[in-house]
């Protein structure tokens, strides 16, 4: 009862139509940046972050919400009218891009914006009971606690997003360093400067985040552009009612599963639409047609995007972790903003809270209404050429890295990230980590310090403290499974 | 070396690890219980130089694959955004875009200076647009 009352209170600010606007602008942009070839939530939000630098606080989160929706919306869309996936759409791919090919890109949109939509309506639920629940158990985490969660979120991020525990682990720890560029609190000592005074404050987020995922990935892909999309503009939107049928049951597994990952350490998005996808192709009745192109395979996967993509706030919110790299970028934004993700968030501030998940399904309402009908306009975003949108999108990263502080030399250090992001894309190290890793790294200094200094430099803390101990456990476990893989497949192919 | 890309890798997480492992060395290290400012850097990349170390041993396992590295694309790309941060700087932001588009289209042949002075009118009319719209302090002229 008193979370319908809360969910009341936080519609009452969504629907302010200041925060309606917002919340517009923030899905149409983040739907028609996002839809650009080669940027993901990660480059799109990046790159509009300095717009919401002068609005209002709680206009500003609910607009960058917005963006990241409308960003996954417009990631999904291209990758099944074009087969161009970032790292967040990888299975729109599969099924979406088949259906295109079957001429049935228009039937592929409108499930994958159906099916968002059921998902985040599951989430919204699920994100209104647990995370107030989640933030009132996250009280009792003391700074041995925080330390193994986010060493757990290191772990768990580099094996998700890579499938490589080394390639990832060494992304995390170089954002980790990245992080200890500037002043030390405890002793204001400047470290790793290299002499260059601008550093003092720190290596500023926005630039590593545009260089790392804006610059890196035009200069990549210009190596292998020209890719011709057999769409051909015709497009059919609405469903009949038995395939509109068809769609449901899909979504609803799908908007679990979604879900359930969306809350894990490391989870979210991406693990979800693969798990969605592995439950169709067992449970589904069309299961054997999957893969062929057929509606489950988007809508399933398509829900378990859009509810994980809203779960995985809930333990920024409450523990005040982001669990991976989209929500640690999240998480720069609210302290840009003044606000301090964490147990006391929603206590300290029950309008921002409330208002921001119940702006995220009025998103879902403005991407369902606004943005599925409007989609084949959206499109003609495809008709440019990609040698005049990426001297422009250069440019907006020029902009967005100038405004933060009005100063030219970021720019330096932004085509620095840029070039160091280009090596390490071409090096096959994917540096999405590397953003979890620099905002979580400062925390993670600042919490083993003060768990060495309480137990007086007795390790024995992280593993005697039982939820901590539980981290360390789940760990271990995952470095031993993947030693006994790397070594069954050695004797395997020496065999 | 660049004809393996699993070494190189190795190489250069290696290199990372150093750059940030040698100088923490100086700063004090302190003790357990009471941590200097050199402590957390110095484990920090120690665990880098090991996941490195781990890197090149495992690249002898691995069959050779060659790394692409495309070094005009990167030059022009980095020239461009130099060009625009030193332009704007030294006359203003309208010249500095219209180096950047200039610079930066070499990248994607077939080059036409009629199509760049377009995208350079629509960019300079965007910047406007947010100078006079968000606020944004851009010495366009």
């Amino acid at each position: 009862m008193e979370t319908l009352h809360n969910l009341a209170f936080g519609f009452e600010h969504a629907l302010a139509w200041q925060n309606l606007m917002f919340c517009a602008i923030g899905c149409t942009v983040g739907t028609l940046v996002g839809l650009l070839p080669g940027l993901g939530p990660l480059a799109t939000i990046s790159l509009l972050l300095p717009l919401t630098y002068s609005l209002p606080l709680d206009g500003s989160l609910i607009m960058l919400a917005g963006i990241y929706y409308g960003a996954q919306y417009g990631d999904s869309v291209s990758a099944i009218t074009m087969k161009m996936p970032h790292a967040s759409s990888i299975v729109a791919c599969i099924d979406g891009y088949a259906m295109t090919l079957k001429g049935q890109t228009g039937l592929a949109l409108f499930t994958a914006g159906f099916s968002s939509f059921i998902g985040g309506t599951v989430a919204l639920f699920v994100l209104a009971v647990l995370a107030p629940a989640l933030g009132d158990a996250a009280l009792m985490f003391g700074p041995a606690e925080y330390t193994t969660l986010v060493m757990l979120g290191f772990f768990c991020v580099s094996f998700v997003t890579t499938g490589n525990l080394l390639n990832g682990l060494a992304m995390c720890l170089i954002g980790v360093l990245l992080g200890q560029v500037g002043t030390d609190v405890n002793s204001g000592l400047a470290r790793f400067t290299f002499g260059l005074h601008s550093l003092d404050d720190g290596i500023g987020l926005v630039s590593i985040a545009l260089g790392c995922f804006g610059i890196a990935e035009i200069t990549k892909n210009l190596d292998n552009r020209e890719h011709r999309s057999p769409f051909t503009g015709a497009i059919k939107l609405m469903p009949s009612w038995s395939e509109f049928k068809r769609i449901i049951p899909s979504a609803l597994r799908g908007s679990v599963a979604g879900s359930v990952l969306g809350l894990m350490p490391g989870g979210g998005p991406v693990i979800a639409q693969f798990a969605a996808y592995a439950i169709d192709k067992k449970f589904s009745k069309y299961r054997d047609e999957i893969g062929t192109g057929i509606l489950e395979g988007v809508a399933g996967q398509a829900a378990a995007d859009e509810a994980a993509a809203r779960t995985s706030f809930i333990p920024l919110m409450s523990i005040g972790i982001p669990e991976n790299p989209v929500m640690a970028l999240m998480m720069a934004a609210f302290i840009i903003k003044g606000i301090q993700p964490g147990p006391n968030m929603i206590p300290e501030h029950p309008d921002l809270f409330w208002g921001l998940v119940a702006s995220m399904w009025v998103g879902n309402c403005f991407l369902l209404f606004l943005n599925v009908p409007l989609v084949r306009y959206w499109l003609s975003v495809f008709k440019i050429p990609y040698r005049v949108l990426f001297p422009a999108i250069l440019f907006f990263c020029c902009i967005g890295t100038f405004s933060v502080n009005n100063n030219l030399n970021d720019i330096y250090i932004t085509a620095f990230f840029g070039v160091l992001g280009y090596t390490f894309m071409r090096l096959q190290l994917d540096p999405s980590p590397l953003m979890l890793g620099f905002i979580l790294g400062p925390m993670l200094e600042e919490n083993l310090r003060r768990a060495l200094l309480l137990s007086h430099g007795d390790f024995s803390v992280f593993v005697t403290r039982p939820i901590s101990g539980v981290f360390v456990g789940i760990v271990a476990l995952l470095i031993v499974w993947q030693l006994v893989k790397f070594a069954t497949k050695q004797s395997r192919s020496h065999a | 070396m660049l004809n393996n890309r699993d070494l190189l890798r190795g190489v250069c997480l290696i290199g990372i690890a150093l750059v940030f492992g040698v100088p923490a060395l100086q700063y004090p290290i302190g003790d357990l219980a009471r941590a200097g400012p050199g402590m957390f850097p110095l484990f920090v990349s120690s665990l880098l130089l090991l996941v490195g170390i781990a890197t090149v041993i495992r690249s002898r396992f691995v069959e050779r694959s060659p790394m692409t590295f495309s070094v005009k694309n990167v030059g022009l790309i980095l020239g461009s955004l130099v060009a625009f941060a030193v332009l704007s700087r030294l006359v203003n932001m309208t010249l500095g875009i219209i180096a950047l588009v200039f610079c930066a289209a070499a990248a994607a042949p077939p080059y036409s200076v009629i199509r760049n002075l377009q995208i350079a009118a629509v960019l300079i009319a965007i910047a406007y647009a947010f100078q006079r719209l968000f606020g944004l302090e851009l010495n366009l002229y």
